[in-house]
């Protein structure tokens, strides 16, 4: 994004959106952590770190707001066009993605309250472990191609949603069967599922993220475009 | 990504960072109060309270004839010339009332200077625009005379351009050298105030983003007050904004808080464009 923050000959310009890209980078550092402790204080039972999740929405939803503001102010007042409209436009999209995953990761640590309390489930922490590390995978790299303005990152990132999916599908299939064979179990059951579904929607928007990006650097809406085609593309632009 | 590794980030500080002017905060370079101008029988300025902060940049927006023009030359005495102009009420420069009897108006028009839409630099070289100002103070040695020659014409971003062809003349310069120029030589004086009537009108986008980093850039050592048709170089340059129509100033405040919310419905409606 270097290339895109700099060299307008008003200095304030640059200085304005070079701010807006770091707070954008900074709310990226804060939800990829959260989502990676909600999943550690599940997988350990340490409500505690739990409870350090669920506080720290409060900075994502300043942060949330803080940009909002931001854009909104460099809009009014400088007009920005091509290039820098895409960056505007892309980094307030991609915010709300941000914004979310780290609802996401809150509801997370919510139901690890809720397992805690209620007791554990028999089942699921293996497949929520592997999909955790996949998102926040996905979180980081995602991050990282923006802020190297790296396409083929962005491309990837977008691919391996399609692996979270799967392994998501998987999970609920021997989860289900493990419920109808044991109905005690249900109700932690139940809450591992929205674990994994939490995690599933996070990929999502880390995806969506990616897309925003692609828009950005190279102006081509990829939203609808099936993730397979991503590459052939923006090839051509 | 080292962004994503710092643990305690200090959200207040990047809010602080980004809070509104707040004209309460600033200290006071000219306060107008309950001014009113009148050209002959047509009240012109139909009594205008508002202060201009130091070292800051305050744009004058409104529809043509809305009197901020007046309002701007009010400033330096300029409508002294003007047979038929009466004001009443009062203009403080700091603490002296500028249309006090026995003030020094050259003396005032050196402390508040003025450009002008067109560019008029005088038919002289590049170098003697600059020090004419310095030379009718009386300033004759060249040591002083080159220095502040050098300093005005890079407080004006203007020396890398020009510095190898100093004697040349500056009928020569392009559109927006020569305005560069004109503020060069209105800031080798040392004014406290600089009054801006829409200076980049005449000039070409380029020129334009130019005259406009200076400006702030210039704000760092002299308060500026600028007049402009162009509401988006208002909503780009200045600190404080004030919204003029017909002779009434409508809306007075910080330039985020009036471009993005404006409080007076008058005020929208001229910055989107639905009236004016």
């Amino acid at each position: 994004m270097k290339e895109l923050t700099t060299d307008h000959i008003s200095q304030q310009f640059n200085n304005e959106l070079e701010m807006l890209r770091q707070h954008f980078l900074t709310m990226g550092g804060i939800v990829e952590t959260q989502v990676q402790d909600a999943v550690q204080a599940l997988l350990d039972a340490n409500g505690e770190l739990a409870e350090e999740v669920r506080a720290k929405d409060a900075s994502v939803n300043e942060l949330d707001g803080l940009i909002d503001e931001e854009c909104t102010r460099i809009l009014a007042k400088r007009q920005p066009a091509a290039s820098d409209l895409r960056m505007i436009l892309s980094i307030s999209k991609a915010v709300s993605e941000l914004e979310r995953i780290g609802d996401e990761a809150k509801k997370i640590a919510k139901l690890t309250s809720d397992l805690i309390d209620g007791g554990e489930s028999p089942r699921g922490y293996v497949e929520i472990s592997r999909i955790g590390q996949m998102v926040s995978r996905m979180i980081h790299d995602s991050l990282d191609a923006y802020a190297r303005l790296d396409i083929d990152a962005a491309i990837k990132v977008a691919k391996k949603d399609r692996e979270v999916d799967r392994e998501y599908e998987a999970a609920l299939r021997s989860l289900v069967t493990y419920m109808m064979e044991d109905p005690r179990s249900i109700s932690s059951v139940i809450n591992v599922i929205w674990v994994l579904r939490s995690l599933e929607r996070i990929g999502d928007h880390a995806r969506h993220t990616c897309q925003h990006l692609i828009f950005m650097v190279k102006g081509v809406d990829v939203r609808h475009v099936n993730v397979n085609d991503l590459a052939d593309e923006v090839k051509g632009v | 990504m080292s962004e994503a590794k710092t643990h305690s980030i200090d959200i207040s500080a990047m809010q602080r960072s980004q809070q509104a002017l707040r004209i309460e905060d600033e200290t006071v370079c000219l306060s107008v109060k309950d001014l009113h101008l009148y050209y002959g029988e047509k009240e012109a300025l139909k009594g205008v309270d508002m202060i201009i902060p130091e070292k800051k940049v305050t744009a004058f927006i409104g529809p043509s004839g809305c009197g901020k023009s007046t309002l701007l030359r009010c400033f330096n005495r300029m409508n002294d010339l003007v047979d038929s102009c009466r004001i009443t009420g009062e203009i403080n420069l700091h603490d002296s009332n500028i249309y006090e009897k026995g003030t020094d108006v050259a003396e005032l028009r050196r402390r508040v200077g003025m450009v002008f839409q067109k560019p008029n630099p005088f038919p002289k070289s590049i170098y003697e625009n600059v020090a004419y100002g310095l030379r009718i103070q009386g300033i004759n040695q060249k040591r002083v005379i080159d220095e502040t020659v050098e300093w005005a014409l890079r407080s004006a971003a203007l020396w890398d351009e020009v510095k190898d062809r100093l004697h040349e003349s500056a009928l020569g310069m392009s559109g927006g050298q020569q305005q560069r120029l004109v503020i060069a030589r209105t800031v080798a004086v040392k004014p406290e105030v600089l009054l801006l009537d829409e200076p980049a009108s005449a000039l070409d986008p380029i020129s334009t983003l130019k005259i406009e980093e200076l400006i702030h850039e210039l704000k760092n050592d002299f308060t500026i007050a600028i007049v402009t048709h162009n509401m988006q170089q208002a909503a780009r340059v200045s600190d404080y904004t004030a919204f003029m129509y017909m002779g009434d100033l409508i809306e007075f405040g910080d330039t985020n808080s009036l471009f993005t919310n404006p409080s007076k419905q008058q005020t929208e409606d001229y910055i989107t464009g639905r009236y004016g």
